[in-house]
Parts: structure tokens; C-alpha cells; sequence
């Protein structure tokens, strides 16, 4: 097995914070930690090169760095890349998130890193990579070096890893099912007692939290606005021309109403498995109200209504998917001049 | 209010001259059920099956399975509503034929979200041990409706077929002692002695109006919902034959059987009989069509809870896709901060396999979740020997080798409690 160390300044033992400004350095075979991962990996296990870059030189050109690292790397045919423990050193956690992603992405060898929940690399390459979590304390450097390798071996073999907590790493928000003994039944018993009891208990899913979207400003005068209709109720025309899937939509489509002053049953159907389209197939005004929008438009309250109108399928979709596609619409509204988008759902 | 379950053990289904139950093998005459079950004249035929645990055989698309069950006299109607008067269920003896199923096939795939297959019974390999369903002795009905049925009419025939026939094989344990029965504590009023002892309610979802029931669906004493609030029920009424599932299959998840064995309540039941709590009663609600109805909905759910069942926490699971989630966080949230303390039954829907989206609420009072899996396990399942279905071209569907997710096959990603699936964060 062929490995890549990258280290800090520090913990190379060249020197502390008088040397974070020196720029990235590769000697040759271990270093510090990097002995002890050879020992545990065994005899087959070398570590070819120890990437060194001082704390404050990684952050301030961390483009730069991870770019010499990775054509490092490449150059000696590494099957694996570890960086640090770093504790909860920010700068070093930084810096190893950074480089892990880099070389996991453009590689694709396996990464392997450790760092503490509270080191700010945690949080930004958690999702990413597997980062083991080291604690905060360096001197289970023996602990957290197992760990990491126990997990580094899994990697390269291509073991599947246990859960988070069996193989000491963070969790990245993967899910996968699994078998247990008990029904669903039990373990809503179980648990809602555990509350009551005030005692201890797992959650099997966590939420996500998003940030919150900021409340643009008013529309100054909507008798000068143009409007755009958007809707993720999954109205198509008829044969649904751009193959607008019912579920888990992947695309989005833009739709003439230039010379229509309502919208009809006829001319439309329904791409969307979520729920019950009677309603809208008889009239898609009710999802789409370009019927008032045309009123309004006439009785000169608002400027016009735009000659297309948006539409995809809002069901069982990926965030990854919804994100995409609503900033592709957002590109578009923005490149057409449009002052105002009604969204409607279902 | 009293139940007696008679539970007759049942390992083997065989076709015989006559209906029935000899030790624990129940014989199925099966010209008398048919002319049972052709006297709605929505039928044309019916052809019946058998299918054993362990067995290379696959059946599909199901309708429902039903356990079976039969009244015995001087008790409540089987099935009130709709195969007997409206009245209130869970009162008297129920002979149960526990390890058979009525096993309903439906005549055409949905093609809906559950794709060309439908629901698949599964009688063999990891699907089977996935799935109580697997390990049942499964008398299988294949219905023949008229031509030019509407669809909820046909479906209403598979409705009856079902129901008639798993009382019809209950009833050939009359005059058979059984084995053991059950009754469980009276939870009303609880007994002097339990005084201390939590208060726990269960609010199931019985309904998603995300989709109009159809014309003439009987899902609770034989009603469709429409204009349905929350309303309480004993927990005999939903293991005695008063709430049954939707036709809709894109609202999966849910079968007569784990109604007559409802995961939650009986398991609410054990630990009643345990002393470990006091079982408070149920709410039986919807999941709303929009939030004017939503607000209502939760709000008289929580107040049942509250001031009805008086209850110190609650279970609470949903039915059918989506949007249920929303109307069972929203009472979750609303018996948090009353301080009626709740864990939630939730699915994963997305199909990234990702935390961030798999959750489609975020209250951090609803922090109690168990979460049922399925989206991201499949099975490479082999050519079955035997495959039951209405048409060649199902069978054709069905005979495999094919790629076939838990989603489809029948039980194993169930919504009412009974899954053993769960879906593990990396």
C-alpha cells in the first residue's frame, strides 16, 4: 500500500506557530505519525512521502497547496492519502478537509483524516470525507491512529464501513437501511417510554437545517411589473414534450402562453404522481392562474405577464435536484428582466 | 367493552371437500367459496391458490391481505359497515386463524408509483424473511370482474371478495377449542391499582386526502372519510374489523391484516398488560388535502389526545406519501407543547439516500423518530417456479429473474408498525 501523509508544521516537528508561514514541503518516508500508521498497516504499508505545509501558509493559499499536493500524490501513484489527526487545530483541520476532498475527487483514492467535532474542518468536509473523530486530546494519538487506519484499510479493501459510531468517524448523512429485530412498532414504544422517562434516546433520523432565505424587497410598482409563472405541480403540454418525469423530476420545461388568455384542459396533462390532478386537468388556471393574471394585466395593475411560463414535477425530488433546478430558473428570470415570479405548488 | 381473540394456530393450507380446520391444518372447499363469493354478480370467476412459506412462488399484484377471522354469536358484526351493520366493533369472541392469510390479488397492475408489478407477495429468499408476510400460509384469491367495471367498483369486489372470504375460513373454527386465547386489560376506565402508570395514546393516520378515496371506498365502518375529522376509537375497533386501507396503492404501506394485528397496539397492549403503562386509547385521523383543513385536523387531534384520552405521550404514524408528514409533525408538535411527549413513524421518500433530504419537517420538539427505510434496498430476485397472477401477461411480469425493490414487496416496508426495516444514517 502506497501512502501520502500531509502533516502540519507542528506536528512534523519543524516547528510552532514562529513557522506556519512555511509553504508546502514533501519529504521522503514517514514522519511522526506517519511511523506509527506504518506499524499498524503492517509490513506491506509504506509511506512514501510526507506532505508538510505550515498552518498559516495552507489556509491564506489553500487553492495553491491542494493543487501541489494532488500533483504530488498523482506523480507516486498513492492508493491512499492521510491527513493528520489535527485535533482540534482549525488551521491544520482546514487544510487536511481541504486537500482529502481535492484528492478524493480528482483521484479517486481513498481519504482518510481525524480531526474534533468542534475543529471548523468538521463541519465543512464532514459530508464530504471521512474524518475520524480524534477528541480533543493529542496525546491518544495511539487511539485516534488506530482508529484511522482501521478505517483506511476498510477504504482501500473496499470493505463496507459500519455505522459512524462503530468505526469512530462523523457522521457524512448517507443512508442505507438495515434488518433489526425489532418492528417499527417496538421501537416507537420504546422510545416514546424513554422520553417519558426522561432517559436517553436515539433518534433514527435528524433534521436538516437550512438557512434562512431573506425576504427580497416589495415590488415597487406593479403596474410596471412583469411577472413570470412557476409552478412544481408538474403541468406539461400535451405528449410532455421535454419527458418531465412524475417523480423525482430532473428537468424543468418553459411553456408558450404568448396569445392564451386561460389555460384549457385539452391542451395540457399532468406530470406528477403526488397528487390528485382531476381539478387542474380541468382547468390548469387552477394551478397555473393565468386566467386573473390576464385580468390584472388588462385592468393595468400589473405591467405583463412573461410569454413563457415555468413548470416541473415538485415530488420525492433530492434537494441536489431541487437545488439546480431552482437556480437555473432563478438564472433565467434574472436574465429576462423579470421583476416578479408567483410560485405555485400542490 | 371486552374482547376475546381465540387464536387457532394454522401451519399448513390445503384444498379439501369441505371447509375445515383440522389440528393446525385448514381445508379449503373451494367450490363452496366460490359460489360464496360469485354471489356478487360483479364477479364472473374467481380462481384460488395456495402459497407456503418457503416456497419458490411469487403472487402479484395484491390488493390486500386479511388474516382469517370470524365473529363468533352474541358479539359485535364482522367487518361493521360493510359486511355487517355499523355497529361498534370489538365487543365479543374472534376466532382467529393465525398463520393464514387471505391473500387478494388485483386483475391489472396499478401502474402507478409501484410500477409494472404492483405488490408483490413474496414466499421465498431475503424478500420473504423481510416480510411477516413470508412466513404465512396464504390462501390466494385471483378475481375475474365483469367486463367494463369501472375501477372502483371492481375494486370494491375485490374489497368484499376478501373480506367474505377470510370470515368465511375464520368461521371454520367454530366449535373448535382453541389453543389460547387472549383478552387484554381493560384500559377503560384502568383499574384503581394502575394509578401512576404513563398514559399512552396512539394517533394513526387512516387516510391521505392528497388523493380522493373513490367513489363508494369503505375505509372506516364503511365510509370513505369525506368530511372526516379526528375521532377516537378503541383500540378493539381497529383489531376488530372497523378500519380497513385505501384501494390506492400509491398510498402503500398499509393492509387489513396489520390492522387485525396492529404493530402499535398491540405492542401498546403488551406493555399495558406489562404494567409498564397505561394503553389510553387511540385516535384514528387523516392526513389533510390542504392546510385550512390541516390546521383543523391537527388541532382536533391533539385536543383528543389531550383532554379525551388524557394522555402523557402519544405514537403517532402516517399513511400513504409525503405530505402526511406534514399533518403528523404538525400534531406532534402541537402535543409537545402541551407536554404530551411523542415519537413519530416517518419514511424516507427521497431517492439521493441523503439525511438532508429525507426528513420533511424540522421541529425540534419532534425529535423522537423512527424511521422506516426502504428506498435504498432492492433484491435481485431469482425465476420463481410458481407464479400466481390474473393474466399471462403478469405472470409473464412476475416469473423474474427481476430487479425488485422493498418498496413492492408486500410488508416489508409497511407504514403501520410491522417493518423491521430502518433506515441507518452513515
Amino acid at each position: 500500500m502506497r501512502i501520502v501523509h500531509y502533516l502540519n508544521q507542528f506536528f512534523a516537528g519543524v516547528g510552532g506557530e514562529e513557522s506556519a508561514g512555511m509553504p508546502l514541503d514533501s519529504l521522503k518516508g514517514a514522519v511522526g505519525p506517519g511511523r506509527l500508521f506504518e506499524q499498524l498497516l503492517g509490513d506491506d504499508a509504506k509511506v512514501l512521502l510526507t506532505l508538510v505545509c505550515g498552518d498559516n501558509y495552507a489556509v491564506e493559499n489553500q487553492e495553491e497547496m491542494v493543487a501541489a499536493a494532488v500533483q504530488r500524490i498523482r506523480e507516486v501513484k498513492a492508493d491512499l492519502v492521510i491527513a493528520g489527526p489535527c485535533f482540534q487545530a482549525g488551521r491544520y483541520g482546514m487544510a487536511a478537509g481541504a486537500l482529502c476532498a481535492a484528492v478524493q475527487s480528482q483521484l479517486s483514492i481513498p481519504v482518510v483524516t481525524a480531526m474534533s467535532e468542534e475543529n471548523p474542518g468538521t463541519d465543512l468536509y464532514r459530508e464530504m470525507i471521512y474524518i475520524v473523530d480524534s477528541g480533543t486530546n493529542a496525546a491518544k494519538m495511539r487511539d485516534v491512529a488506530v482508529m484511522m487506519m482501521n478505517l483506511a484499510q476498510k477504504l482501500v479493501d473496499k470493505i463496507p464501513l459500519g455505522l459512524p459510531k462503530e468505526d469512530g468517524y462523523f457522521r457524512r448523512g448517507f443512508i442505507r437501511d438495515r434488518f433489526v429485530e425489532q418492528t417499527a412498532g417496538q421501537r416507537l414504544v420504546d422510545m416514546v417510554m424513554a422520553k417519558v422517562k426522561g432517559e436517553p434516546f436515539e433518534s433514527e433520523m435528524v433534521p436538516t437545517t437550512f438557512s434562512p432565505v431573506r425576504m427580497p424587497p416589495g415590488v415597487k410598482d406593479l403596474s410596471q411589473a412583469k411577472f413570470l409563472l412557476i409552478t412544481d405541480g408538474g403541468l406539461v403540454p400535451k405528449g410532455n414534450p421535454d419527458k418531465i418525469q412524475g417523480s423525482a423530476a430532473t428537468r424543468w420545461g418553459s411553456y408558450n402562453i404568448e396569445a392564451c388568455d386561460n389555460l384549457k384542459g385539452e391542451d395540457y396533462e399532468i406530470s406528477h404522481g403526488g397528487y390528485d390532478p382531476q381539478f387542474v386537468r380541468q382547468d390548469p388556471d387552477r394551478l397555473v392562474p393565468l386566467d386573473v393574471m390576464r385580468e390584472l394585466e388588462r385592468a393595468g395593475a400589473i405591467g405583463e405577464v412573461y410569454e413563457e411560463f415555468l413548470s416541473t414535477s415538485g415530488l420525492a425530488n433530492p434537494l441536489s435536484n431541487t437545488r439546480r433546478m431552482g437556480r437555473e430558473m432563478a438564472e433565467k428570470a434574472k436574465q429576462l428582466g423579470i421583476d416578479a415570479v408567483i410560485l405555485t405548488s400542490t | 367493552m371486552q374482547l376475546t381473540l381465540e387464536i387457532h394456530p394454522i401451519e399448513n393450507i390445503q384444498f379439501g371437500d369441505s371447509t375445515r380446520l383440522q389440528g393446525t391444518t385448514l381445508f379449503v372447499d373451494a367450490d363452496d367459496l366460490r359460489r360464496l363469493l360469485l354471489e356478487d354478480t360483479s364477479l364472473i370467476g374467481v380462481e384460488f391458490d395456495i402459497a407456503q412459506p418457503g416456497e419458490s412462488c411469487r403472487a402479484g399484484p395484491v390488493f390486500d391481505i386479511i388474516e382469517p377471522r370470524a365473529k363468533g354469536p352474541d358479539s359485535s358484526p364482522d367487518f361493521p359497515g360493510i359486511l355487517g351493520p355499523p355497529h361498534t366493533a370489538g365487543f365479543g369472541t374472534t376466532h382467529v386463524l393465525e398463520g393464514a392469510a387471505v391473500t387478494m390479488l388485483r386483475e391489472k397492475s396499478p401502474g402507478d408509483s409501484r410500477g409494472a408489478t404492483g405488490y408483490v407477495l413474496e414466499m421465498s429468499g431475503a424478500p420473504a424473511a423481510g416480510s411477516r408476510y413470508g412466513s404465512l400460509h396464504h390462501l390466494i384469491i385471483i378475481p375475474h370482474t365483469k367486463p367494463e367495471l369501472p375501477d372502483h367498483a371492481q375494486q370494491k369486489a375485490y374489497r368484499l371478495a376478501g373480506l367474505r372470504a377470510a370470515v368465511y375460513l375464520g368461521r371454520a373454527a367454530f366449535n373448535h377449542s382453541p389453543p389460547s386465547s387472549v383478552t387484554f386489560d381493560a384500559i377503560d376506565p384502568p383499574a384503581k391499582d394502575r394509578d401512576g402508570l404513563p398514559r399512552v395514546a396512539y394517533v394513526g393516520q387512516i387516510f391521505s386526502r392528497q388523493r380522493k378515496p373513490e367513489l363508494d371506498e369503505q375505509i372506516l365502518y364503511g365510509i370513505g372519510t369525506d368530511g372526516m375529522l379526528p375521532v377516537p376509537l378503541h383500540p378493539d375497533e381497529w383489531l376488530d374489523g372497523a378500519v380497513l386501507p385505501s384501494y390506492h396503492t400509491s398510498l402503500g404501506g398499509a393492509e387489513t391484516y396489520f390492522y387485525q394485528n396492529h404493530p402499535v397496539i398491540t405492542e401498546l397492549y403488551r406493555r399495558h398488560q406489562g404494567r409498564e403503562l397505561n394503553f389510553a386509547g387511540t385516535v384514528a385521523t387523516i392526513a389533510s388535502a390542504n392546510n385550512f383543513d390541516r390546521e383543523r385536523n391537527c388541532r382536533f387531534a391533539s385536543n383528543l389526545v389531550r383532554s379525551v384520552l388524557k394522555a402523557d405521550a402519544a405514537i403517532l404514524t402516517k399513511f400513504g406519501g409525503g405530505v402526511p408528514h406534514t399533518d403528523l409533525s404538525e400534531t406532534a408538535r402541537l402535543l409537545e407543547t402541551v407536554g404530551i411527549k411523542t415519537a413519530v413513524q416517518v419514511t424516507d421518500l427521497a431517492r439521493d439516500h441523503k439525511v438532508e433530504s429525507a426528513l420533511l419537517f424540522n421541529f425540534s420538539e419532534v425529535d423522537a423518530i423512527v424511521c422506516v427505510g426502504g428506498n435504498s434496498t432492492s433484491w435481485r430476485v431469482a425465476r420463481a417456479e410458481r407464479v400466481i397472477a390474473a393474466s399471462p401477461e403478469l405472470k409473464e411480469v412476475l416469473t423474474g429473474p427481476l430487479e425488485m425493490e422493498s418498496l413492492n414487496v408486500i410488508g416489508v416496508a409497511n407504514q403501520q408498525g410491522a417493518s423491521r426495516l430502518r433506515a441507518m444514517v452513515y
